[in-house]
């Protein structure tokens, strides 16, 4: 196995019209393998979204980096021009799955024609004929009736095909790196199960096998990922493996995210999910001590003080000085 | 004996004509009772935000009774002083040019008589400190100043200002995570507990369900499966839409998708 | 029959609306002159019958009577009843008598002059056109870049142009004209102040005839044309914010598209409800045109209505209303069939079977 995407120390910032910063990702490091899935878990606002920009080394204002790196391959995404990255790494090294299919496709253009402008994006001097052959090979792989999907346009198609649709043109170009943001969030319990399908269908055939699989659905990363990260007001503040994250969590945040989840199971009957009381820290103005202080159960003193690092508690890593 | 709130009889909504017809509600019975929290249940299609319009009488039955109180719903502005609804996406709900403040006040503009304006001003400074929110932070705020989790709370809070006999709730923690979806889990609790609404919760996720329900309703293509106590329908489901309902949800200690 | 093909099927029961929507208009320009308690010919014979002989007095009205159909007709001749008088035909028979003039393309004759309403409003409709045809395209081609651009560029450009903008479009077009005849007309005089060309001489196609029209036209050009321009930023400006905000726009960029791509989607789908725009004040430009006609003095169609209000000259008046009437349903027709075909998200459900 070997190190496909390496994250260091990565902060991102908005620039306000009134010249306030916004941090929105502070101090992100971690690195995957190739074939691994990380997931990412946060409530909404902890900067998940932000991050996804962050990682494609798309910065459209006023989002713009702080500091740290992102590497591709070993190759860096920091400090390059829109046009180098929009030529060398959009849907070639990472490719990202967006939230609600529906609306990621142009209403006023055939779904061929949509992925056809992505591949003549990135494949200069390949006529549309060719084009459109090799697309319809790849659509073929989806479980689909092609020629339909193809020469539909977006509102023609069911909520399934549409979704396999943004998939499909998502994974083009077989990149090393997908994203996939929040993919099945507008979705119901029975079609988020099928599209979740459709992805492992990809990974086993092998379109791309290395993922980021962002939701704030901690049960369903349990079942999709390797490894999960969570996230809280732009930090992560514990990364292990799927199970130590969801069945043995140390952070107070993760805890607390595991008991506001629910289940149907059984076993879990008498235990009512609780609520983590509160609001995420205003990332406008400096926070100097733990970002979690202000709603934690367990806070002591000195916490609302002192900067938490990450440390490794448990074979994990955890950003709490007093996890254990 | 308890009171009928929402009593059906055979009841069947169709749209269209021809070709496209489509019955979405169909010849369904059943009746919900005073105080009751009742889930209905069913993945998208399967007609239960059209029955969540039709307890609001936006829509009338094609057929078959469907009865408020024992009568028909006629007038919309009576029935809505008494049955309210909360939606999925309260940026929808809410005017972006109006202080969420004085949405709140202007829900009053409901009721026959308002109430004093002191009165008012106590009702909604109450209603926001019942869903967590001090009247300080929102005071002066437009919608688009509050996060997603705060305005579903201010959805909420117009509920415990204008204090319905009966709530409609169409899937309100669709569009929250999940530590804000367990405190509206709480507050529709609260609205049951202290004011004795009847609330009708209507979803996908039946999890979510057996948290707040008395009883819940299975749905699937317009038709109520299987309906019965929360417990009795998890732990013992007769129809396969509810057995595919409950696998169909990432459970964390049950298999649910095998990745080769 | 038609259901295998649906294209036809719609462009037929379209039509067939557009049609019942016609004759709905006939009817009620039939009807209003009539809803009166008195016929318009009492009307008119009221006013201008003073001063005539008896028997002027009756010819006179019998000619607008027979103007307006209301009393029967057999050859040529007036069918008269035993004392002579003339016999006065139903309604019915009054709305078939008009539905077949119009039919035939008679507008019937102006009370005042004798000509026929049709010449009239051939001789004025050309100056209307000439007019309102560039000036409408001008001022929506130039308005749509400017918006365009400041929806791109945002900024400076934007900051400046969008309140001047939303001031041009916000402002009255007739109290905008009004003040452009003052200042250019009776303050710096560098424009005639009404008119379309100089009453000394002839209409035809000389260098100095040309000249005075040209010189003519540029305030009512301009009255029309600013307020386009205003009109054309705006709705352009704004579409195009709105479609660089879309979900689909940012997929395009993630994916790595072009940015002359992306334009390219922004434009194309912010331009539908432009062209819509455009059609319609194409259609409705012989009724916006009176005002700015009236103002100038501009001798199109809008000055040909105002001397007939003036003079209650019904048929010109009717005449006029149902030219209004029917480019504006053109317009609306040509804009449902451009969208029809031009915007998939419709262009798909026609083909399914939705349309119509």
């Amino acid at each position: 196995m070997s190190v496909i995407f390496e994250v260091e120390n990565l902060s991102l910032h908005y620039l306000t019209r009134f010249g306030n910063k916004i941090h929105a990702v502070n101090d992100v490091s971690f690195t995957m393998e190739q074939g691994e899935i990380l997931g990412i878990a946060g409530e909404s606002g902890c900067g998940k979204s932000t991050l996804v920009n962050g990682l494609m080394g798309l910065f459209i204002p006023p989002l713009h980096p702080t500091s740290g790196d992102v590497r591709v391959g070993g190759e860096s995404l920091m400090n390059r021009s829109p046009k180098d990255i929009r030529q060398n790494v959009l849907s070639r090294k990472v490719s990202m799955i967006p939230q609600g299919a529906f609306n990621a496709l142009n209403p006023v253009r055939k779904v061929k024609d949509i992925a056809a402008d992505v591949m003549a994006a990135h494949m200069k001097g390949m006529d549309r004929k060719h084009i459109y052959e090799r697309l319809k090979e790849r659509f073929d792989l989806f479980g689909m009736e092609t020629d339909k999907v193809l020469n539909s346009y977006p509102i023609q198609l069911t909520a399934g095909e549409r979704q396999r649709s943004v998939i499909g043109i998502s994974t083009l170009l077989n990149p090393q790196m997908v994203i996939a943001d929040e993919p099945t969030s507008a979705l119901d319990v029975t079609t988020q199960k099928v599209v979740i399908k459709l992805i492992f269908e990809l990974l086993e055939k092998k379109i791309f096998s290395t993922m980021i699989f962002i939701t704030h659905e901690l049960p369903l990363l349990r079942h999709v990922a390797d490894n999960i990260a969570i996230m809280y007001a732009g930090q992560i503040v514990e990364k292990g493996t799927a199970e130590q994250v969801v069945f043995d969590p140390r952070h107070p945040y993760t805890k607390a995210l595991m008991g506001a989840m629910l289940s149907a199971d059984a076993e879990q009957k008498t235990r009512k999910p609780t609520a983590i009381e509160g609001a995420p820290p205003n990332l406008a103005k400096p926070i100097s001590g733990c970002r979690f202080a202000e709603r934690c159960p367990s806070v002591k003193p000195e916490c609302k003080n002192r900067e938490q690092v990450i440390r490794i508690v448990g074979e994990r890593q955890v950003r709490c000085e007093y996890a254990e | 004996m308890q009171n009928k709130i929402f009593d059906a009889v055979n009841c069947v909504r169709s749209f269209g004509h021809g070709k496209k017809f489509m019955t979405a509600v169909d010849d369904i019975t059943f009746d919900i009772k005073d105080g009751e929290i009742v889930s209905l249940v069913g993945g998208s299609g399967c007609g239960k935000s059209v029955l969540a319009k039709m307890m609001l009488g936006l829509y009338k039955p094609t057929s078959g009774t469907f009865l408020y109180r024992g009568k028909p719903i006629t007038d919309h502005k009576a029935h809505w002083r008494e049955v309210q609804s909360v939606f999925q996406d309260p940026f929808s709900c809410f005017n972006q040019f109006f202080t969420i403040r004085s949405q709140l006040k202007a829900a009053f503009g409901i009721y026959k008589e308002k109430p004093s304006d002191k009165e008012m001003e106590e009702r909604v400074d109450r209603a926001l400190l019942a869903v967590n929110v001090k009247p300080s932070e929102v005071e002066g705020k437009y919608p688009f100043e509050l996060s997603g989790g705060q305005m579903q709370r201010m959805l909420l809070a117009r509920i415990f200002v204008l204090r319905p006999q009966v709530l409609i709730a169409d899937e309100p923690t669709s569009m929250v995570d999940a530590c804000v979806r367990a405190n509206i889990l709480d507050y529709l609790m609260k609205l049951k507990h202290e004011l004795s609404m009847t609330i009708v919760f209507i979803t996908h996720d039946i999890g979510l369900a057996y948290y707040v329900s008395d009883r819940l309703f299975i749905m699937h293509k317009g038709k109520i499966v299987e309906q019965g106590p929360p417990e009795e329908v998890t732990t013992s489901p007769k129809s396969e839409h509810t057995v595919q309902l409950l696998e169909d949800i990432p459970d964390v200690n049950r298999e649910w998708i095998k990745r080769a | 029959m038609l259901k295998k093909y649906p294209t036809i099927k719609f462009i037929s029961t379209r039509a067939g609306w557009y049609f019942i929507t016609l004759l709905v208009a006939v009817t009620l320009n039939f009807t209003l002159p009539r809803l009166g308690p008195n016929n318009p010919v009492d009307i008119i014979m009221g006013q201008f019958g003073s001063g005539l002989s008896a028997h002027e007095a009756q010819q006179r009205e019998e000619r607008y009577l027979m103007e307006f159909g209301l009393i029967r007709m057999k050859g040529g001749e007036i069918v008269r009843d035993g004392e002579g008088r003339p016999i006065r035909t139903s309604l019915i028979e009054q709305y078939g008598s008009y539905v077949g003039m119009l039919a035939k393309g008679d507008l019937g004759t102006s009370f005042r002059s004798s000509e026929k309403v049709w010449d009239i409003i051939l001789r004025a409709l050309p100056w209307t056109l000439a007019l309102q045809i560039p000036t409408i395209i001008l001022g929506w081609f130039i308005g749509n870049l400017f918006g365009a651009y400041a929806a791109y560029r945002r900024g400076i450009f934007d900051k400046a142009l969008f309140p001047m903008a939303l001031f041009l479009n916000s402002f009255p077009f007739f109290v905008f004209g009004m003040l452009l005849v003052y200042a250019f007309a009776i303050l710096f005089r560098w424009f005639p102040p009404m008119g379309g060309y100089d009453l000394a001489l002839m209409p035809g196609f000389s260098f100095a005839f040309i000249l005075s029209a040209a010189h003519h036209y540029v305030l009512p050009f301009l009255s029309i044309f600013l307020i386009g321009v205003g009109g054309g930023a705006i709705g352009m400006r704004t579409m195009g914010i709105y479609e660089l905000g879309t979900d689909y726009i940012k997929y395009a960029k993630w994916l790595g598209l072009k940015e002359s791509k992306v334009l390219f989607y922004v434009f194309r789908n912010a331009m539908l409800p432009q062209i819509t725009g455009l059609a319609l004040s194409l259609g409705t430009m012989v009724g916006g045109a009176l005002i700015t006609e009236m103002i100038f003095s501009y001798p199109g169609l809008g000055m040909a209505m105002l001397s007939a209000i003036q003079n209650q000259d019904y048929a010109i008046i009717q005449g006029v209303t149902l030219i209004i009437t029917v480019s504006v349903l053109i317009a609306n027709f040509s804009v449902d069939m451009f969208i029809a075909f031009f915007d998939p998200r419709v262009k798909a459900g026609i083909q399914m079977g939705k349309g119509g």
